[in-house]
């Protein structure tokens, strides 16, 4: 490998004088369900409080009266979706209903782990897509996010919101590649 | 050519002009919305260059642990010198798992080494899954700004673009309906993709992980459908702790578009079951910006675009203007590193104003950068005949005080009597151009002084 050597040799010719390495910043925030609910809202997501007896499917059933292939593992799919699922059956997902582990207040993103996706490519290939979330699990800042996140694992993803683009004109559109609408639901 | 010659045929569509500076103004605005939201804004700035300056002042051993950890998550780490490597190994790589097709999200670095190119001159299919990246890649151009690539076209210029790939209808210029038809355009790629190539936000040091940061979510969409991923990241993307994307998070997407976050933060670090993860490290002449202690700070950059959006030069010029991967003033001192013969005008694109160091949210001293290599680019004699004559010519009457003397004498007579259509020919007076040479004064400050003060 001639060109990692040269590379790193260089780096350590011309690298500078030590500076320290700052402490881990952490600054305190909000962490509300109000100032959650604001944020995703202001980029384009949408939150919903659950009763605490509510069924979550008949919630979904609600939202999404249309949906006839659903993917989940919290309410009973339509779609059974595993890491092993196929892309043709991916790319027909009406709706992907899965757990978010945790949210932030100053942005309305969720942190959605490999574990709860079911397949990788299904948050972002399901036409639209509802994140359930405990209230309790609302953090403040992403300083709070990454500290109790710890390990990003093999994959993850924060989620803010719909996929979107203003990439014409700057105009705002909502549902470019991913899922073209995002729910919270909050219990 | 030069900034001031193809800035020049950018300019000569007044409206367009207008446009363009009012657009990139209305998101510097937004940027300023998001960032007063935040009372630690400032220190988070501070946090970040310093992270950065750390990280830069132990790049080797950062490079070196990251290596170790990625490889550890079973990703193929891989070092390329120059653009030439680069593109060879990706290549490389698709040959090796016989693959014909590529799905591409963002990457500037991949523009830097003029990826696309080299790929279809070697047969592969080469699809830019960003939708600016798409339309620009669609008409054959380069992208005008770090995160906007298609700010310099105008709604019914997509509409032309998409109907003439893509077979929407003549006349379309819908926003909506163009992305729509994007969309379904661009998920039949995603769909049979076989490599997903992205750029690399931030590489974590002390995981191997890598984070891509999209509002589409192209970059996740492509790697989790194809077989294989290559993420390609600049050497300076490096940063030590999963914890300090804590302050780059918050910094990135607000200082970029005035979002709280990109839609998608997306950490890889392992590929899924029977895929592959390739890394490929890239130095092309950033080792050697390392060793300039005067311009090492601009390996801070996070590629947000604030101080494009805000220069008042490059909202005026447009980004191809510049000619250079990296346009705005970001890239008017990145671009002499690379080749400072062919890009010795860059420097002298900015007014010196100040306003990219004010919103650079690394502390990047972007505008005394520039000074500097205006400096360099003198002694080095790159710079315009024109402006060498000039410079002579100005030293010359200064440091003689008669002829100064003289001189002004002559021009203010000279400029009484002189016809207008003479003393503003563009010819020899270029900065008479867009204005109108003040009144000359009867007297010069140095005789008014002598007669008032005795």
């Amino acid at each position: 490998m001639p060109s990692r050597e040269s590379i790193l040799a260089a780096v350590r010719a011309n690298r500078p004088a030590a500076t320290p390495l700052p402490p881990v910043a952490d600054f305190a925030g909000e962490a509300t369900v109000e100032q959650f609910t604001h944020w995703l809202h202001f980029i384009g997501g949408q939150v919903i409080r659950l009763a605490p007896a509510q069924p979550l499917d008949q919630v979904v059933r609600q939202l999404y009266p249309d949906a006839t292939r659903i993917a989940s593992d919290l309410i009973p799919a339509t779609v059974p979706v595993d890491q092993q699922t196929p892309t043709e059956v991916l790319e027909a997902v009406d709706v992907a209903v899965l757990r978010g582990e945790l949210g932030v207040a100053e942005n309305g993103a969720v942190w959605v782990p490999e574990v709860n996706m079911l397949h990788r490519a299904l948050p972002m290939i399901s036409q639209h897509l509802a994140l359930v979330l405990d209230h309790r699990s609302i953090v403040a800042t992403m300083h709070q996010a990454y500290a109790a996140v710890q390990h990003t694992g093999n994959y993850g993803v924060f989620i803010a919101g719909p996929s979107k683009t203003a990439d014409i004109e700057q105009s705002l559109v909502i549902g470019a590649h991913g899922a073209r609408s995002l729910v919270v639901l909050l219990r | 050519m030069s900034h001031p010659q193809r800035a020049a045929a950018f300019t000569s569509d007044a409206e367009r002009t207008t446009w363009h500076d009012e657009t990139l103004w209305f998101v510097r605005q937004k940027r300023d919305k998001a960032v007063y939201a935040i009372p630690e804004f400032q220190e988070l700035r501070q946090l970040a260059s310093d992270i950065k300056e750390h990280t830069l002042s132990r790049l080797d051993e950062y490079l070196e642990q990251f290596e170790q950890n990625a490889r550890a998550n079973g990703v193929q780490v891989h070092w390329a010198a120059d653009a030439e490597e680069h593109n060879r190994i990706v290549l490389d790589i698709m040959r090796g798992v016989g693959a014909t097709s590529l799905v591409k999200s963002k990457s500037m670095l991949t523009e830097e080494c003029h990826l696309n190119p080299y790929l279809i001159k070697n047969g592969i299919a080469v699809v830019d899954t960003d939708l600016g990246e798409r339309i620009v890649q669609l008409r054959e151009e380069a992208p005008s700004h770090l995160v906007l690539p298609a700010i310099h076209l105008k709604k019914e210029d997509v509409g032309e673009t998409f109907h003439v790939h893509l077979g929407t209808p003549k006349g379309e210029k819908d926003p909506q309906n163009l992305t729509e038809a994007a969309r379904r355009h661009l998920r039949e790629k995603f769909l049979i993709g076989q490599v997903a190539i992205t750029g690399v936000n931030f590489a974590i040091a002390e995981t191997g992980a890598v984070v891509v940061c999209t509002n589409e979510g192209n970059a996740d969409l492509g790697v989790n459908l194809a077989q294989v991923h290559i993420a390609c990241m600049g050497m300076e993307k490096l940063i030590p702790r999963t914890a300090d994307l804590g302050v780059f998070t918050r910094l990135l997407a607000r200082s970029a578009t005035g979002q709280p976050v990109t839609t998608y933060t997306s950490h890889f670090a392992k590929p899924a079951e029977g895929r592959q993860m390739h890394i490929v490290i890239v130095d092309n002449g950033r080792t050697r910006q390392l060793g300039r202690p005067d311009f090492r700070n601009s390996l801070k950059c996070i590629r947000c675009g604030a101080c494009m959006n805000t220069c008042p030069v490059y909202r005026r010029s447009g980004g191809h203007s510049y000619d250079f991967t990296v346009p705005g003033p970001i890239g008017a001192i990145l671009s002499p590193n690379i080749d400072m013969r062919q890009h010795s005008s860059l420097p002298f694109a900015s007014t010196l104003c100040g306003s990219c160091t004010d919103v650079c949210p690394v502390k990047i001293d972007i505008h005394a950068q520039l000074y500097k290599w205006r400096q360099i680019i003198a002694q080095e004699g790159e710079l315009p005949v024109s402006k060498k004559l000039g410079m002579k010519l100005l030293s010359s009457v200064l440091a003689r005080p008669a002829i100064y003397r003289f001189g002004g004498k002559i021009a203010r007579e000279g400029l009484r009597f002189l016809p207008h259509a003479l003393t503003h020919a563009t010819a020899f007076n270029p900065w008479a151009k867009a204005r109108e040479l003040p009144e000359a004064p009867k007297q010069s400050f140095r005789d008014w002084y002598q007669q008032t003060v005795k």
